[in-house]
């Protein structure tokens, strides 16, 4: 039998056969995929809200009010006078204002953002973190802010006057009567309560906002519609910036704006454009999706006269132009397409290979360079060592990894000396935390007699320690910022001179955090940005109780039994007893001696159980700009986190002219490149 | 091993390709000298006299400082040590590499983290890279990790794609037509996605070294030879020599494997230059954009990346893209030249 047409005749068989199965999964295909009815039928929410449909804003406000009554208080202006009889008010004036009141209004500033914005929403899940700083952050008002020039100073924003009942811990408010969203309906402290009432519920999506909102207050109390009181759990130093600082609390948010508020309304929300109390909104035909979006000033804005506003939000546009690239950016800035050139992008390496004095536009005055040594509480760069991982549950351990690693030569070469060594794990609060606790210098033979007495004395021949039992002492980094890969080669070079190993492991944003947050890393690579508090915070990151659920027994001893936390910040699963004694009582703490005492306390404590080696700090932030970008006589407030925090820049449209009509003849400007130093830490 | 009188007569035709075989040479020097790369270029020394002793530490353990007098417990600082040795004059010497440098030292551990140009009096003969490392090191021991991941890429994939393809081709029938469907759909998965998905998705703690990429490209680099391999065997089987080897009694994968793929081998060699020339290629585009090799493991890849984005230093990038250009180049040269080798019509016009 010729096996050739015995071919043929299948193959016939399986055409028919096959072009059945083809018309099959054709038709299949067509019509609703059973994914997506299933996405639409169910709320995109996952709190624990059950089958009972969302009754609407209003009808849940109220339902709130009544099943919260012991929170929730309503009373009279009358109520008002007799409750805040004989306290002191304060109003804040007289502070000193980093801004210059004669700046000139107007113009369009062009700032150069990585990527289109996913969302306008600047709360609630995935509200995208470096554009609602434009949006929200840097200049949404809050009740009231830190004043950046002095530290711990208050000053008013939204509300104009508050009182401060210790006895009772109740702050009493009063609102501007100026105060109004940008579609003219005034900000009334109804819109408060409704602010209250969003962080405290759990369709916020937002678990950190929920646990704030719950744990710091115990009441609210509305009297009429400028006045309204809070109470909260415990009286601290800085009572006041807790209800109203941005930093500690959360910029307001319009009651009008969110009616449609319920079960998903983060999806509803995303590209709503919400009324403000700030100085820039947004006009629809200013979205150009993946291109860019511009910012307008606010018309008739209420503040435009406050103190605290004079001199700053100059700009009548903002136009925030889309750039991926950083190579690309840098260009486009060279060029002249953009205005300002952000700080967070002009790292060491950039500023001298990128921007050094010769390079063309800045040798002819069209980009002004400039330096500004800022005071606050720097990201707590480092490696962190996770001791729920044996052997770095071992103290010698952890003081051997400590004294292998050496950032002074990351500081030294890598940020060419720009870079010093965090001192303690909290600098930048205004005095030295605790002046006995230094860091560790890098010491390869005092890290190879730790590592001796924790048993790892056999060097293998890849230059590798290893204990009896031939475990190498080998622990992985994981990290998820890329761009600072090169750093961490040179810590795995350097450690290797301990007989050290370390692995870089990088991951992707996500999938990072995830490992860390669940507490499966060995040491992590990252920092945490911490906000201008008037002192550290030490419970998030290091108390027991955020790293196992019951970590001891009621002998104080580790709880063998005890279960990993997971997403938490103590990245260190660290449990010491006598550190979270410490703590309890520096939470408890009301003036800021106290603190101090405690404070120095708890550092020390921190130290000894080495479960954090110092990573670096830059005690200044870069900035280049064009020439008719002007700045206040200080350029930035002492505080400043970067170039856009305080809006205190302005443009002065007939320098712009002029520079660029000489500019176009070929003649150069002066070249100007700038150091701000007057906060300067010695 | 006997050549058949076919493979001989290929074979000369092959070395009579001036270009083609000229680049093979070429290739297979520098595949010698990749392989023994530390003998080459490295921060190893090929031989040390101490107090009487030779020592070889090119290859094998680590020696401490203190194996040569030094007071420290790492590795020794060979060209440090060189040069004490001179200055004591005790009559020690080392013998170092002709580039003394390795793929992943730092060598100015006390300055700043610069690419610095081609220096030939200090032996950088194509510079340094941003964080102060050798670049003729990282491109010779990049090159050896990129033969050693194309040499098991063409193993893997021949080895699967072939057996696979040959018996789509010889069962044919249901297998086949499953097999086809199967392989059309798996073709189509985007295969970069798939790598920086299964990089995201890996249980914590597993290492992405060399074998795991290699897996995980090969996963869906297999498909490509099916489609020649079942044609080639459908036509093979159709004839007799194959009908006598089954009247034989020889089962399916002998007759597969001895008499069909000897005659089949000519697809495999032709395409021997150009799945190499792929696996280089998609080692290079991983490693450039992140998801390859992890760091700080030398590869072509990472120094492109490095390359494009410190353009002010053109050197790094014009030594990674001339290296790869050039070994692709042969790759080519000699891939055309095994085609035209085993191309049945010697002349084009008839003789």
């Amino acid at each position: 039998m010729n096996p050739g047409s015995r071919i043929r005749m299948k193959d016939k068989r399986n055409l028919v056969l096959a072009s059945i199965a083809g018309a099959a999964i054709l038709l299949g295909g067509c019509g609703k995929s059973s994914v997506d009815t299933a996405q639409a039928a169910a709320p995109a929410d996952t709190s624990a809200k059950p089958a009972n449909a969302f009754p609407g804003l209003d009808a849940d406000m109220q339902r709130t009010f009544k099943e919260e009554s012991s929170f929730y208080k309503f009373k009279t202006a009358a109520d008002f006078v007799a409750d805040t009889k004989g306290l002191n008010w304060e109003d804040g004036a007289g502070l000193p204002s980093f801004a210059d009141p004669a700046a000139k209004k107007g113009g369009t500033l062009t700032i150069p953002i990585p990527d289109f914005p996913g969302t306008l929403r600047s709360i609630g899940p995935n509200s995208n973190a470096s554009f609602r700083e434009f949006l929200a952050d840097y200049t949404l008002p809050a009740l009231v802010r830190f004043n950046p020039n002095a530290p711990g100073k208050i000053e008013p924003e939204l509300a104009v006057a508050w009182a401060v009942d210790r006895p009772s811990k109740t702050v009493y408010f009063k609102l501007d009567p100026d105060a109004k969203w940008s579609d003219g309906i005034p900000f009334t402290s109804d819109d408060v309560l409704f602010n209250w009432y969003l962080f405290r519920s759990p369709l916020l999506n937002d678990p950190w906002l929920n646990d704030y909102y719950h744990k710091t207050f115990a009441a609210f109390t509305i009297y009429d519609a400028h006045t309204f009181s809070v109470t909260l759990t415990e009286v601290r130093p800085d009572i006041v910036a807790r209800i109203g600082d941005p930093d500690a609390a959360m910029p307001l948010y319009p009651k009008h704006f969110f009616k449609d508020f319920g079960p998903d309304w983060a999806q509803k929300y995303d590209w709503r454009i919400m009324p403000t109390t700030g100085a820039y909104t947004i006009k629809e035909e200013d979205i150009r999706r993946t291109t860019s979006i511009t910012l307008s000033h606010v018309k008739d804005w209420w503040a435009e006269n406050k103190p605290w506003a004079k001199g700053r939000f100059n700009p009548d546009k903002i136009r925030l132009s889309v750039i991926r690239d950083p190579d690309k950016t840098i260009e486009a800035f060279f060029h002249g397409d953009l205005d300002v050139f952000p700080s967070n992008s002009l790292s060491s390496q950039v500023w001298y290979t990128k921007f050094p004095d010769s390079q063309p536009t800045i040798a002819s005055g069209f980009t002004v360079k400039t330096t500004f040594y800022n005071q606050l509480p720097p990201p707590d760069w480092g490696l962190w060592i996770n001791t729920a991982k044996p052997p770095l549950d071992n103290l010698d351990v952890r003081l051997g990894v400590e004294f292998a690693t050496n950032f002074a030569l990351v500081c030294q070469q890598y940020f060419r000396g720009d870079a010093v060594l965090q001192q303690t794990d909290d600098d930048g609060y205004g005095w030295d935390v605790n002046p006995n606790v230094r860091p560790r210098p890098f010491d390869p033979a005092k890290a190879r007699a730790y590592f001796a007495k924790a048993g790892f004395t056999q060097q293998g021949s890849d230059g590798v320690l290893a204990n009896a039992k031939g475990e190498r002492l080998s622990f992985t980094i994981t990290t998820t910022y890329k761009r600072y890969l090169d750093i961490l080669i040179i810590l795995k070079q350097e450690a290797l001179k301990a007989g050290l190993e370390f692995n870089i492991e990088a991951l992707d944003e996500t999938t990072g955090f995830q490992k860390e947050l669940e507490k499966k890393h060995d040491i992590s690579f990252g920092c945490f940005n911490r906000p201008a508090d008037m002192y550290p915070r030490f419970w998030e990151t290091d108390s027991g109780d955020n790293a196992y659920d019951v970590p001891y027994l009621p002998d104080h001893s580790p709880n063998p039994a005890r279960k990993l936390k997971t997403s938490t910040n103590n990245l260190y699963s660290l449990a010491d007893y006598d550190l979270d004694q410490i703590i309890k009582a520096y939470d408890k703490t009301e003036t800021m001696d106290e603190v101090k005492v405690l404070a120095a306390k708890a550092e020390q404590r921190f130290f000894d159980d080495a479960v954090w080696v110092n990573g670096w700090k830059l005690p200044f932030f870069r900035s280049a700009y064009r020439p008719w970008v002007k700045w206040p006589k200080d350029f930035c407030a002492m505080q400043a986190r970067d170039t856009f925090q305080h809006w205190g820049m302005w443009i002065d449209e007939d320098e712009k002219k002029a520079d660029l009509a000489l500019l176009d003849e070929g003649k150069t400007l002066p070249r100007q490149i700038l150091i701000y130093d007057k906060f300067k830490q010695p | 091993m006997r050549l058949s009188p076919q493979a001989r007569s290929q074979l000369r035709r092959f070395r009579s390709l001036k270009r083609g075989y000229g680049s093979f040479l070429i290739l297979a020097v520098l595949s010698v000298v990749a392989l023994l790369a530390e003998i080459f270029v490295g921060n190893r020394p090929l031989l040390v006299k101490y107090n009487g002793h030779l020592f070889i530490p090119t290859y094998g353990s680590i020696h401490p400082g203190t194996d040569f007098g030094r007071d420290y417990a790492y590795e020794t600082d060979y060209r440090a040590l060189k040069v004490s040795f001179a200055k004591e004059g005790k009559g020690n010497w080392i013998i170092m590499p002709p580039v003394p440098y390795g793929p992943n030292e730092n060598c100015y551990p006390g300055e700043a983290f610069n690419p610095r140009p081609p220096d030939a009096s200090a032996r950088h003969y194509l510079g340094t890279d941003q964080i102060n490392r050798d670049i003729l090191a990282r491109l010779l021991y990049g090159l050896r990790n990129s033969l050693i991941f194309s040499v098991g890429f063409v193993c893997l994939v021949y080895l699967i794609g072939v057996t696979i393809g040959c018996a789509m081709g010889y069962f044919g029938g249901w297998f086949d037509l499953g097999m086809q469907r199967f392989i059309e759909i798996w073709s189509l998965i985007p295969f970069l996605l798939v790598v920086i998905i299964f990089r995201a998705a890996l249980p914590q703690g597993t290492s992405f070294g060399l074998g795991l990429l290699l897996f995980v490209v090969v996963m869906f680099a297999w498909t490509g030879m099916t489609y020649y391999m079942r044609s080639a065997t459908y036509r093979e089987k159709s004839r007799d020599y194959v009908a006598a080897a089954q009247v034989l009694g020889a089962g399916p994968f002998r007759v597969l494997f001895h008499h069909i793929l000897p005659n089949i081998l000519s697809i495999l060699v032709t395409f021997l230059p150009f799945t190499c020339s792929a696996a280089i290629g998609s080692l290079t585009a991983l490693d450039y954009l992140g998801f390859g090799l992890p760091p700080p493991m030398p590869s072509w890849g990472e120094l492109l990346r490095q390359g494009t984005s410190n353009l002010d230093a053109p050197w790094i990038v014009a030594s990674a893209f001339s290296a790869l250009s050039i070994v692709l180049i042969l790759i080519t040269f000699v891939g055309e030249a095994i085609r035209e080798a085993f191309d049945p019509k010697k002349f084009t016009i008839y003789r």
